[in-house]
């Protein structure tokens, strides 16, 4: 802004011929002055106790942010820390449960191995029995030979004949045992085959059946669902843990924005102190000018009427002011009664 | 988005305004003084909300609001005088030149954003 002093033009008068200078004149011209320069005075105090007061509220506020911006950072450096163990543990875990699930899947396919190996002695099984069928039919002749031998020797041959019949009996018995082990052999591997080869009942949605017996499998099964749940767990517990960080953040961080923006808003007192210093420098420059007029005056360049008509007033400096504090602190310093400030400082129309 | 337009001659006023306005998710249009605003009304900025200085170079607050309410589309546009003006004849003078509103600076945000809500109900 350009000095309101440094824009002060003087228009002196021509010279006054033979006009001498009047001290009461003088006086009268220097009289307004003190109490102009009072008010001005009250101003300018006005702007330091204003200004005071502004910075003293923004150091209030930013002393807020810089405590608030102190909790944040411990929030988030005690979250840091908390996830920073748990991802530690969390590795630990799933590591020893990777090997544990490595491990089942190696012993699943070592015993589904065993089990297909099993299956195909079985089926070997079935050529002995295809051999003890063999020798039962075998028998069978034999023993139908040795009946016809029986009776054709007469009498002789009776006692042999029930020994070929007991004979053929057995075969018989032997090949029916037979039979009914290569059924069950058959039976078995298909069924086996079936197991091994069908896994949709994993997939399925219909329950398993429970498994109440506790094996070596079992123990092993139960600890890597143990492991897992402990997993869940502590994934679970990290999640709150983060979320209510998360939320204690928020907060303070909705704290900081609104003491930054309180902050912020304090700023308006330097449109108000910039105003009320205008309108200082501008009741400074009066007083300049009329020190100038006094001069001018005395120099016999300005003459009695023309120095009272330009001469400086306290109240023509009243009328300049806008602000209700400024009006009462101009009565304060005149000794005027101070008009009270009815008006609303917010007023919708 | 609802748009203000905010028009003061203090650079800080409308940096701390701007600043408390857009962090309430307001979109803030800017002038110096009154003839920049409305320059900026025909060029076609269409705020939802002024809110002006009275005390201006080039043009004071109340000429503006004056003449913005001539602007097209600007007849109903809630217009706020933000001063440190408080003499009761500049009310009635704003108050029939069309103002909304008038506020004495300073402003905390709280009251601010209080009074925009009133004004501008739905946004």
């Amino acid at each position: 802004m350009p000095s309101l002093l440094r824009r002060i033009t003087l228009t002196p008068a021509e010279p006054a011929a033979d006009q001498g200078v009047r001290g009461d004149v003088v006086a009268e011209a220097l009289e307004p002055i003190p109490s102009y320069c009072e008010v001005v005075d009250g101003h300018v105090h006005d702007v330091i106790e204003q200004t005071g007061d502004a910075a003293h509220a923004i150091v209030e506020q930013l002393v807020k942010v810089d405590s608030l911006a102190e909790v944040m950072a411990g929030d988030v450096s005690q979250l840091a820390g908390t996830l920073s163990r748990t991802e530690g543990e969390l590795s630990h875990i799933s590591a020893s449960n990777d090997q544990l699930v490595g491990r089942l899947i190696s012993y699943f396919l070592h015993r589904d191995h065993q089990i297909r190996a099993l299956v195909d002695q079985m089926r070997e099984l079935n050529q002995h029995v295809t051999q003890i069928e063999e020798v039962s039919r075998a028998t069978n002749i034999l023993a139908l030979n040795a009946m016809i031998e029986a009776v054709r020797a007469g009498d002789a041959g009776e006692g042999f004949s029930v020994v070929a019949d007991e004979v053929r009996k057995l075969a018989h018995r032997s090949s029916q045992a037979a039979h009914g082990i290569g059924s069950s052999i058959a039976d078995l591997t298909a069924r086996l085959d079936a197991v091994l080869s069908d896994d949709s009942q994993f997939d399925s949605d219909e329950p398993l059946p429970a498994q109440t017996e506790e094996t070596a499998m079992t123990r092993r099964l139960g600890g890597i669902a143990g492991a897992q749940r402990e997993m869940s767990d502590m994934v679970a517990g990290i999640l709150k843990d983060t979320v209510n960080a998360a939320h204690q953040v928020q907060r303070s961080s909705d704290a900081l924005i609104s003491e930054t923006t309180g902050a912020v808003a304090q700023v308006q007192f330097q449109d108000i102190s910039r105003q009320m210093l205008e309108h200082v420098a501008e009741a400074v420059g009066d007083v300049a000018r009329q020190a100038a007029d006094i001069a001018a005056y005395a120099r016999g360049e300005l003459t009695e009427e023309e120095l009272r008509d330009r001469s400086i007033n306290v109240e023509s400096l009243r009328a300049k002011h806008v602000m209700a504090r400024q009006r009462a602190t101009h009565a304060q310093q005149t000794g005027q009664e101070a008009q009270s400030a009815g008006e609303p400082l917010i007023e919708l129309f | 988005m609802t748009t203000v337009m905010l028009v003061d001659d203090s650079a800080t006023m409308l940096m701390s305004l701007k600043s408390i306005l857009t962090k309430a998710g307001y979109t803030v249009e800017t002038a110096g003084h009154g003839k920049e605003a409305l320059e900026k009304l025909s060029k076609g900025v269409k705020p939802n909300l002024i809110i002006s200085d009275v005390n201006m170079p080039q043009m004071d607050g109340i000429t503006f609001a004056r003449e913005a309410r001539k602007a097209p589309g600007m007849r109903f546009t809630p217009i706020l005088m933000l001063t440190t003006e408080s003499e009761q004849s500049k009310r009635t003078e704003a108050k029939n030149a069309g103002a909304t509103g008038w506020l004495v600076k300073p402003v905390g945000p709280d009251q601010l954003l209080g009074v925009i809500k009133q004004v501008l109900p739905g946004a």
